[in-house]
């Protein structure tokens, strides 16, 4: 076994992991809480009466949502300025760049493997072989976009509903912000499911999950997992000593 | 509910002097161009000398519904039927100013404030009643056509006046809310109510939300299988061989 770790991130992108990691899980149950109409709430109301004996009171409620998704905002807002061409711009330019049908291959397969296995796989009658990844494989890919977009409309109509008590003559608009918010959460939520799972309970994904933490990650691992990056990174190194 | 409060109102001895109207918008600070309460009235047709109906004038405010429809339209319950009282109340610091309630209501007694920006509306002048007063337009009025009291305490005048008279209520055919706001014997007139409308985005929220529990549902149930294979299956070697 190779034992040699090699670098995936760096110390600001783990801190705006779990920054956002925070966010979302305390946005998530406080917005869920600010439902309490149960005609619109299928969870019952339950979770509402939880969320205000926990904070007082609904305008707390509001109050907290509101601060933690306006930090939340003006944190992304700064690492997108002073971290653009750092991490910002190479960030999404891999997150957007897909190759239809190897991309397409790995998902099928990839989906099948994860869950009915090797011997599923076969029964099926494919080949065991996946496609190589890149830094990030399809399936982080597809997550990272629903996120990137995903942000961008929950941010856009929490921001039209904040601002709606200050300036906002039009109450459709925010009334269609409203379902719009609610609705975006909803659908990166399931994708933030299968995201935990991947990263903290499957044993496949494991050190990337520790790498979310120390920002390495075992040779081996990147090799099996993310190919095409492992060969850049021996494809860099090797001109670097040739040069 | 421990009380319901409620008005009786004799509407025949109205005279439109609109006493309470004005006190109402003094006492409240209802803005330019807005009212709190109003006075309906009935004009003989006098094309139709056959059968001219009648002059009558009809006061009203918020009726403070058991049935609110502008309860059910809230999205986060910043309206609510007070259960200590029976009074449809607005937290202004838990509205967010959508607008949702203002065509929920079939009497049109919701405004959104011009400078709060939020939902504004009868309360019963609760600041009044906390000193021991009656509402402003009870008080003002000076042929005592309105009387206010709880319907739950049969000693009430509200309670001994529906007693020995045929109270009758004004709604909708369509939606009715089963108003607090009872009217002696007759009063006229009686089509004005609309029908309770829910704003198209809210409509839609209501049909949206199974399909966006759906797919959350749907991301646990795909987790719960990767977890049931990673715990029940013995597979074959997950990594393929690379060359």
């Amino acid at each position: 076994m190779k034992s040699k770790m090699i670098k995936r991130h760096s110390k600001v992108t783990i801190f705006m992991h779990w920054f956002n990691a925070f966010c979302w899980f305390f946005l998530l149950a406080t917005g869920l809480g600010l439902i309490k109409n149960e005609d619109l709430q299928l969870m019952g109301g339950w979770w509402s009466n939880l969320m205000y004996s926990i904070f007082g009171s609904g305008e707390t409620l509001l109050l907290v949502h509101e601060i933690l998704g306006l930090t939340w905002l003006v944190v992304f807002i700064l690492y997108m300025i002073f971290g653009s061409r750092k991490y910002v711009i190479p960030f999404l330019k891999q997150v957007f760049t897909y190759s239809p049908t190897t991309d397409l291959k790995w998902l099928i397969k990839k989906n099948i493997q994860m869950t009915l296995g090797n011997k599923g796989l076969k029964r099926l009658g494919f080949t065991p072989d996946i496609p190589d990844q890149g830094f990030y494989n399809v399936g982080q890919k597809l997550f990272a976009v629903a996120s990137v977009l995903g942000g961008i409309v929950i941010a856009a109509t929490g921001l039209i509903m904040f601002f709606s008590n200050i300036l906002m003559q039009n109450t459709a608009i925010v009334q269609w912000a409203i379902v719009i918010h609610f609705v975006g959460v909803g659908l990166v939520t399931g994708g933030l499911l299968v995201h935990i799972y991947m990263a903290a309970i499957s044993p496949d994904e494991r050190p990337a999950f520790f790498s979310m933490f120390t920002g390495t990650v075992p040779e081996d691992y990147a090799e099996h997992h993310h190919k095409l990056w492992y060969e850049e990174i021996k494809d860099a190194e090797r001109k670097a000593h040739s040069a | 509910m421990k009380k319901q409060l409620a008005m009786v109102i004799d509407s025949a001895s109205c005279i439109d002097c609109r006493g309470c109207m004005t006190a109402c918008k003094v006492e409240n600070k209802v803005p330019p161009g807005k009212w709190r309460n109003w006075i309906k009235e009935q004009n003989p047709d006098l094309k139709n000398l056959d059968n001219p109906g009648f002059m009558h004038f009809q006061p009203g405010n918020c009726m403070h519904c058991d049935n609110p429809t502008c309860v059910q339209a809230c999205p986060t319950s910043a309206t609510y039927k007070d259960d200590k009282d029976g009074t449809i109340k607005v937290n202004k610091k838990l509205c967010i100013g959508c607008g949702s309630c203002i065509p929920a209501c079939p009497y049109g007694a919701r405004y959104r404030h011009p400078e709060e920006k939020v939902v504004d509306k009868c309360d019963f002048c609760e600041h009044r009643r906390a000193r021991g007063e009656l509402p402003a337009c009870v008080t003002t009025c000076p042929t005592k056509a309105r009387t206010f009291g709880d319907l739950k305490d049969p000693n009430s005048e509200v309670a001994r006046l529906l007693k020995d008279n045929n109270g009758v209520r004004v709604v909708n055919r369509e939606t009715d809310t089963q108003p607090n706001i009872y009217y002696l014997s007759m009063t006229a007139p009686i089509d004005w109510p609309v029908k309770a409308e829910t704003p198209a985005a809210i409509q839609l929220w209501k049909v949206i939300n199974p399909f966006v529990w759906g797919f959350v549902g749907l991301n646990v149930l795909g987790v719960l299988a990767m977890l049931g294979k990673q715990l029940l299956i013995k597979d074959e070697p997950l990594e393929v061989e690379h060359k």
